[in-house]
């Protein structure tokens, strides 16, 4: 229904409408940048089959760390493990998996660390994510790694971890102190130098 | 469970005897238009509804109009507000007003007043509803559409016995059933305004529309994908499908006040135009409007429903409500035009034209939802059938 | 309205139109020098919620999002946005920059909604509170001159005038309407859920958005294919995909344990469907906790599993064909079932990769095919039909190096020839138990025999059941606000100058965009004039006039 006395009034009104919209628009932009959070960032899916997670080191004071839970399981190549049979050690736990590429990156660097601190009483413990027991232990023959890895085909011992300081990714690595807590965790591929002085950094602790 | 292909092909046939039906439909609609010759045929008074046509309905529209109680809200003003007394609404004066052919047009202006409120005066009797100009044509036209409605609507259902659930599973389906209620609505229309004169303008597209689901569309009937095998199909499509009708007719409808707004117009500016007795039979400019309104605020909520009913049925088949799915996203948008389209309806310099050019934009976005995403953008919802 | 003086404050039909328009903003009056911050910022305010605002924000809202549907999202299709690359190498990345590939959570879209729903707050919240004072005031009193109303009419009555209004009275009352009374005249006014159903609309999309960002910001969706006979724990490190809201971290996940024990489909067996999958049934054991109780149930399309407020969803499913590869040396270094991915439905012919890293002396790799229902057409090998009626595999075979053992991770599903040597082995399909010897003492693969796999969509969401009340109160609301009318009804009465009482009946429709109010009112008068008819039983006149314009 038409009202010709209004419609004069319209036009401009229009622009402004428009322009009002537009700058506010432009003032608003930064904030809501840093304000969104409908759709979260994702790694998304491609086809690597694991996620990664965001690559960074975690250390705790000494002291402070989480208890680490004791985890138990069969040993890829026979038998069964309990991490207690580990404690009044350091130990590092690897989380691991033979078709993970940045694991097998890492793999010589901890088959050798684990051979550098064999004398001084540091454990290396794997935890072998999805994988059969022939591919596991074909990877251990391969990288020629000494210690002992746990096969966790249903991730019960991943889970085991979640109160704690769950492995947020493959591949983890956690450093555990004498005293049963976690001193550190990497996620993503371990370096030489880097977990060295993670490891002597959690020798230094007490007991 | 097998599908009974004889059930399908019977509905097959229903619905192209259906086609065939509407287009005669359609050749009677113009050649009425064209040849008619129209004598004032008095209705029976079947249902004391003041209809679009007339300005000289003050009279019988008020006192009917008072029959209702008021209580129909969609119930057609007595257009007398609306159109009668032409010379005071600037937007309608037309020399060549709607009217019965009987009486002159001029005599439908402010001095119908004179007889109108005589008749007005009378409580008592229901008056006849006054003569509508209508010819032969347009009654077999409105007995073809009824007819094809009529075997329509058994495709429709021997398809759904044919595959033993709802029949709206892929899109020849679902083309088919929302047509139906457009055809549907728009009889529901004639019966209540009666402007048996947009028929033409209805049942063209109609036409159009079926022929291509039958030939380009088609899908042979089949049972349904597991992921749409569940009760929400009935709810969400359903909605979507009523609502989706009610959209085409008021598109229809917008597409048609167009024209006549802008033939009112030049009317007015004393321009020449064309058609100008097509426009003579047809509602006002501002009743079209008012109409076409109407359907939209009929078919929003029900289009509201059939997104959350949609999101409510993703969230148990897919895991989530809303995921931007290409034909979700374009729902969407339609959601928002036609939410424009009622914004604008309510803002000054915004009814009218600006607003029929939204709600054409609206029904825009449904049409590429339905057409263009299902056949050419791959999502979670192609369920079209087609390879 | 033209014409028609409103009382102040109650100006406005059920949205804020232009009732202030053909000023402009008429808050901060005066000239623009005048101004000052505050004055800008309240006229800034002002267009901000303003209806015209609103409408040129919904439209932005809607075009905006067309670009999210046309284009690939990197949030649904990863794979596509990176084809788009591919096949647009000058023009994708002016499109990333402009986020165009992630377009619902782009910061301009943003900006857009946020926009909308502030303009809408500050809108809809004084209304709420304008609505909230008016609803306990009454009716305003009756003008003096009912005929200058858009709706009017007047009858005449055997009824005393204080008798008539009280039947004006009576039959307003029972139509609901709310009343106020005076010397001589009687206003009525109804239609004030209009105005509320319109408000809880606008508030219940508000809501909705916080229980949209309540689900993104606490919760998570995670992927993950399960082979049947295998079980895995819902840990980051167990997961395909995982996609955490942003206050999320790993330790939130709910930490179930699911068993597939065993898939079944089934698939229409003849007629021109033949081949289309009819039901998907996987049979898997869980429990919420690690060593709580263990529940079987039977997961299928539309009907997820609720583990602990999480839930689970079947959304594929597929073949993995068993190998067992024996390397140069004679060790068994591989002997697991390899998940293939299905590259058309009608025969689920299925793709994949077996890679052997640790096989010695050199790494080994195959790909190939899976083909379930296994035929022969003109030469080439097909899957006729989904289910393993007979089915073969059939492998091209490499040695060398996979790549894997440096640089960024592979893809599971596609193996990397570049540093490969292609092994010359005779193509043969392979049936379960037959097995390909490599050349050059390489090793050997024997098919020992095919699994199924699901892939499970395992979505947390704690932002949904208040999306869905918010949904359903929008709904509310807008079916309210579109079939509530506002009106106001006045009768006056007095007596006329033959001695019989003259009523007259004025009515205006508040907000009418739909029009119809005109029969309304002739009912009402009708009924009114029916009730001061009194016990005479002649039939009194009626002129109704109809003057001015409703809307």
């Amino acid at each position: 229904m038409s009202r010709p006395t209004r419609r004069t009034a319209r036009p401009a009104g229009a622009g402004r409408g428009v322009a009002a919209a537009v700058l506010a628009l432009t003032a608003v932009l930064g904030v809501a940048g840093c304000a969104t959070g409908i759709a979260a960032s994702t790694p998304a899916s491609n086809g690597q089959s694991f996620v990664a997670g965001s690559p960074g080191t975690t250390v705790f004071k000494s002291g402070t760390g989480p208890v680490a839970p004791s985890v138990s399981g069969p040993v890829v190549g026979g038998g069964r493990l309990a991490l207690t049979a580990y404690r009044g050690h350091v130990v590092v736990l690897n989380f691991w998996g033979s078709w993970c590429t940045p694991c097998r990156e890492e793999a010589p660097d901890l088959s050798a660390l684990a051979t550098h601190f064999k004398a001084s009483g540091v454990r290396f413990l794997g935890i072998d994510i999805r994988d059969s027991p022939a591919s596991a232990e074909a990877f251990m023959n391969d990288f020629r790694i000494t210690y002992p890895s746990l096969n966790d085909p249903s991730d019960n011992l991943a889970l085991d971890f979640r109160n704690t300081v769950p492995p947020a990714g493959i591949p983890t690595t956690l450093v555990i102190s004498r005293s049963g807590r976690i001193s550190a965790r990497v996620i993503g591929g371990a370096t030489y130098n880097g977990l060295k002085s993670l490891i002597q950094r959690a020798a230094a602790e007490p007991a | 469970m097998p599908d009974n292909q004889g059930l399908s092909h019977l509905s097959d046939h229903f619905l192209i005897v259906a086609v065939v039906l509407y287009s005669l439909a359609v050749i009677a609609f113009a050649a009425d238009f064209a040849f008619g010759r129209r004598s004032p045929v008095v209705t029976r008074a079947k249902a004391e509804v003041p209809d679009l046509v007339p300005a000289g309905v003050a009279a019988g529209g008020v006192e009917d109009g008072a029959a209702e109680s008021g209580t129909a809200h969609d119930a057609a003003g007595p257009d007398a507000s609306g159109v009668g007394p032409a010379s005071t609404r600037p937007g309608s004066t037309r020399p060549d007003s709607t009217g019965p052919g009987s009486t002159g047009p001029g005599s439908t202006g402010p001095g119908s007043k004179g007889p109108g409120s005589t008749a007005v005066a009378r409580l008592g009797g229901q008056g006849r509803q006054p003569a509508v100009p209508v010819s032969r044509l347009v009654g077999i036209a409105l007995t073809l559409t009824t007819a094809g409605l009529a075997l329509h609507i058994a495709g429709v259902i021997t398809r759904g016995l044919a595959v033993h659930r709802v029949p709206w599973g892929d899109m020849y389906e679902f083309v088919i059933s929302v047509s139906c209620v457009a055809v549907l609505f728009f009889i529901g229309l004639m019966i209540k305004y009666r402007p048996y004169h947009l028929g033409l303008f209805f049942m063209a597209p109609i036409v159009i529309i079926m022929g291509l689901a039958q030939t380009v569309i088609y899908t042979p009937a089949g049972p349904l994908v597991p992921a749409l095998n569940s009760y929400w199909l009935a709810i969400h499509v359903t909605a979507m499908t009523l609502a989706s009708g009610t959209f085409m007719v008021g598109a229809v409808l917008a597409v048609v006040y167009l024209f006549a707004e802008r033939h009112t117009r030049r009317v007015a500016a004393g321009l020449s135009t064309r058609y100008g007795e097509v426009f003579r039979l047809l509602p006002s400019a501002e009743r079209l409007d008012q109409i076409a309104y109407r359907t939209v605020v009929f078919a929003f909520p029900i289009w509201t429903f059939g997104i959350m009913a949609g999101a409510i049925w993703a969230d148990q088949a897919w895991g989530r409500y809303w995921g931007w799915d290409p034909t979700e996203t374009w729902a969407f948008i339609t959601w928002v035009v036609y939410a424009c389209f009622l914004h604008a309806r309510v803002t000054a310099g915004w009814r009218g034209r600006r607003a029929a050019y939204i709600q054409l934009v609206g029904f825009g976005c449904l049409l590429f939802n339905l057409l263009g995403v299902s056949l050419f953008i791959t999502g979670l919802h192609s369920y079209a059938g087609l390879s | 309205m033209t014409g028609l003086r409103v009382p102040p404050g109650q100006a406005g039909s059920a949205r804020p139109d232009e009732a202030a328009a053909p000023g402009g903003p008429s808050g901060p009056a005066g000239s623009p020098s005048s101004f000052g911050l505050a004055g800008w910022a309240r006229w800034g305010w002002r267009q901000l919620t303003s209806m015209r605002t609103a409408l040129v924000l919904l439209f932005l809202l809607a075009v905006g999002s067309v670009p999210g549907s046309l284009l690939p999202q990197q949030g649904i299709d990863p794979a596509a946005v990176q084809q788009y690359y591919v096949s647009h190498p000058a023009l994708a990345p002016w499109l990333a920059r402009l986020s165009l590939f992630n377009v619902f959570a782009a910061p301009w879209f943003a900006a857009i909604y946020l926009l909308l729903f502030l303009s809408l707050a500050g809108c809809v919240v004084p209304r709420s509170i304008r609505l909230a004072r008016s609803a306990r005031t009454p009716p305003p009193p009756a003008p003096r001159n009912l005929a200058r109303l858009p709706q009017s009419a007047r009858h005449e009555s055997t009824l005393e005038p204080a008798a008539a209004l009280d039947a004006a009275a009576g039959v307003l009352r029972r139509r609901k309407f709310r009343l106020r009374t005076g010397d001589g005249w009687v206003s009525a006014e109804k239609g004030y859920r209009r105005e509320l159903g319109n408000l809880v609309f606008h508030l219940a999309l508000l809501a909705l958005l916080c229980s949209v960002a309540l689900g993104g910001l606490f919760g998570y969706k995670a992927n993950r294919l399960l082979v049947s006979g295998t079980s895995f724990a819902n840990t980051v490190t167990a997961l395909d995909e995982f996609h955490p809201g942003r206050l999320v971290s790993s330790s939130d996940l709910q930490p179930f344990t699911m068993t597939l024990n065993r898939f079944a489909a089934s698939y229409v067996t003849s007629g021109p469907s033949r081949g289309q999958p009819l039901s998907f049934n996987a049979y898997v054991s869980y429990s919420a906790q690690p060593g709580g109780a263990v529940r079987h149930d039977n997961l299928r399309v539309n009907h997820p599993i609720n583990v602990d407020g999480v839930r689970v969803f079947i959304i594929g499913h597929g073949y993995a064909p068993v190998f067992r590869v024996t390397d140069g040396t004679g060790k068994v270094v591989f002997d697991q079932p390899v998940p293939f991915i299905a590259v058309n439905t009608s025969g689920l012919t299925s793709t994949g990769v077996v890679k052997v890293p640790d096989a010695h002396p050199d790494q080994l790799g195959f790909a190939g095919v899976f083909l379930p229902t296994a035929v022969d057409v003109n030469g080439q090998l097909e899957s006729a039909f989904p289910a393993p009626l007979d089915p073969r595999v059939s492998l091209v075979s490499y040695k060398g190096n996979l790549g894997m053992d440096s640089g960024p991770p592979q893809s599971v599903y596609t193996l990397n020839t570049a540093g490969l040597t292609q092994l010359p082995v005779a193509p043969r399909p392979l049936a379960v138990g037959q097995s390909i010897k490599l050349p050059g003492g390489a090793g050997t693969l024997t098919f020992t025999g095919y699994r199924q796999w699901i892939s499970l969509a395992i979505t947390y969401d704690p932002g949904q059941l208040p999306a869905l009340i918010a949904g359903l109160a929008a709904l509310a609301g807008l079916l309210l606000s579109f079939f509530v009318r506002r009106r106001r009804v006045f009768v006056r009465a007095y007596p006329g100058p033959d001695g019989r009482t003259v009523v007259d009946v004025g009515g205006l429709a508040r907000s009418d965009p739909a029009g119809g109010f005109d029969e309304e009112f002739t009912g009402l008068a009708r009924a009114l004039e029916k009730a001061s008819r009194g016990s005479s039983t002649d039939i009194p006149s009626l002129t109704s006039t109809t003057e001015g314009k409703s809307h």
